[in-house]
């Protein structure tokens, strides 16, 4: 293992894609916890899952028909949020929803790609992104689909407070769950779909769910537990990157060593419910 | 605010747990509802609010015939709803925030004050008791007839509480000037009511 100097370390840091993917860090440590928050009180993980399946399909419908793989997945992504939303209020949930979706959009992803004639693997390399590689384009949909999520969560603050807290108290006190529960199932489905092309299918939980574990240890309230989520992402984040630089080793399994270890530290003062 | 109801049937599936309910609660009346486990309470009262959609017949608040589903949350802002299950949540939630739910936070502050649980206002609420639950949400549902809401529902809204909270709390209940229909099995609430209607598999009579 190869570790820099601090001179080789700042020399790194003049460069064009690691100031890009820095950027790229802090942008996306700043909103995606919230969605990670959002995934765990709506008690959903197999979400993240279903969407990165969802995001193939659309990859290779994009490839298929000449369109923009990326953009395509991010649509495919939100038509499959908005689809899941009816079965919210049911009391199995929505993991046997996201478990069928994800077998079937796989499938079908495969399908496409067989019939188009395209490389599988040049469609799974759009899923394997890494911050590094990340290009302008990437920021530019990371940072809008950021401002959204601090939208929606600054808009609906005490709405989403009562959702998350119990269905039933929320439809009694008047919010209309049907519809912010479609609109929190959109926004999370175009969050997960962004963030996989940002750290990489398997990694997008260094920037959504663990630090909305870590923070659900942490908080008394949605609001505490959005500022913890944020705290822990955004510190465990740069550290796993500056980890990455120092010892020149693959940023995502670094990000999310760093970020699982700090959440880890947070089970230390786990208050149970 | 009035409320009837005119032959309302409540299904579990295929299964009829409430048969041709009739009856009307004039403005400012109070109704106990009573009965044994499973006989029918609950789901006629989340019937009427709303929360269980399958029945049959007319539930009308104030003369209004029932809602359909999209505009729910209207009526749900015109009911004050006690649950049976005191809930703590899948996720935190402070006391002053159920009680801001209310959307008439000052009402619910002065009346979270008179039933003591004021002062675990920044507390999250699953680190309550049973007793101290039931009393936020007391006073989250007075607080929501300060404001839009002009009938309360309560699903035995004294059970976790000692037998002086009982007798208080059946007290508050009985001075609130608005329709009231409650389940319970409290003698102290059921004696505090002008009316008792007691359910049997499924049917309804008043005693």
């Amino acid at each position: 293992m190869t570790i820099l100097t601090f001179e080789q370390f700042t020399e790194l840091l003049q460069l064009l894609p690691v100031q890009r993917a820095v950027f790229a860090i802090l942008i996306a440590s700043v909103a995606m916890p919230i969605v990670g928050v959002f995934i765990v009180g709506l008690n959903i993980m197999s979400v993240r899952f279903a969407m990165m399946h969802v995001a193939l399909l659309g990859i290779a419908i994009g490839l298929l028909l000449g369109l923009d793989p990326t953009l395509c997945g991010l649509v495919l992504c939100a038509l499959a949020g908005a689809a899941t939303a009816p079965l919210a209020g049911r009391p199995a949930g929505l993991s046997g929803p996201h478990g069928f979706l994800m077998t079937m959009a796989i499938a079908a992803a495969l399908f496409v790609l067989s019939l188009s004639g395209v490389n599988a693997n040049g469609a799974f390399e759009l899923l394997w992104g890494s911050i590094l590689a990340t290009r302008n384009s990437d920021v530019v949909m990371i940072a809008v689909i950021s401002l959204l999520v601090l939208g929606l969560y600054v808009w609906q603050r005490r709405s989403l407070g009562l959702l998350l807290f119990d269905r039933e108290i929320a439809l009694c006190s008047g919010v209309n769950v049907e519809r912010l529960t479609l609109i929190l199932l959109v926004v999370i489905a175009l969050a997960v779909a962004a963030s996989v092309r940002l750290t990489g299918a398997l990694l997008v939980d260094s920037i959504t769910l663990l630090p909305a574990l870590g923070a659900r240890n942490l908080g008394t309230s949605l609001s505490s537990c959005v500022r913890w989520a944020i705290v822990l992402a955004v510190v465990g984040n740069l550290l796993g990157f500056v980890l990455t630089l120092f010892f020149n080793q693959p940023p995502g399994p670094m990000l999310v060593l760093t970020v699982g270890g700090l959440t880890l530290l947070t089970y230390l003062k786990h208050r149970s419910p | 605010m009035s409320l009837q109801l005119v032959n309302v049937s409540c299904w579990h599936g295929k299964m009829c747990v409430v048969s041709e309910v009739s009856f009307h609660i004039a403005a400012g009346e109070h109704v106990a509802l009573v009965g044994g486990n499973g006989s029918g309470k609950s789901t006629l009262m989340r019937s009427i609010l709303g929360l269980h959609r399958a029945y049959h017949g007319q539930i009308l608040l104030h003369g209004k015939a029932d809602v359909p589903r999209a505009d729910l949350h209207d009526r749900f802002r015109s009911i004050a709803y006690m649950p049976q299950r005191q809930t703590t949540g899948h996720f935190p939630l402070l006391v002053r925030e159920l009680l801001a739910s209310s959307r008439q936070l000052a009402a619910s502050q002065l009346a979270a004050e008179r039933l003591n649980v004021w002062q675990l206002a920044a507390r999250p609420l699953h680190t309550l008791s049973g007793g101290q639950l039931q009393r936020v949400f007391l006073a989250r549902a007075i607080g929501m007839l300060a404001g839009e809401a002009k009938l309360l529902l309560a699903d035995e809204p004294t059970a976790a509480l000692d037998f002086g909270g009982q007798a208080e709390i059946a007290q508050v209940l009985a001075d609130l000037p608005v329709a009231t229909l409650v389940i319970t099995h409290d003698r102290a609430v059921m004696s505090r009511c002008d009316r008792v209607f007691e359910m049997a598999g499924g049917c309804l009579r008043e005693v």
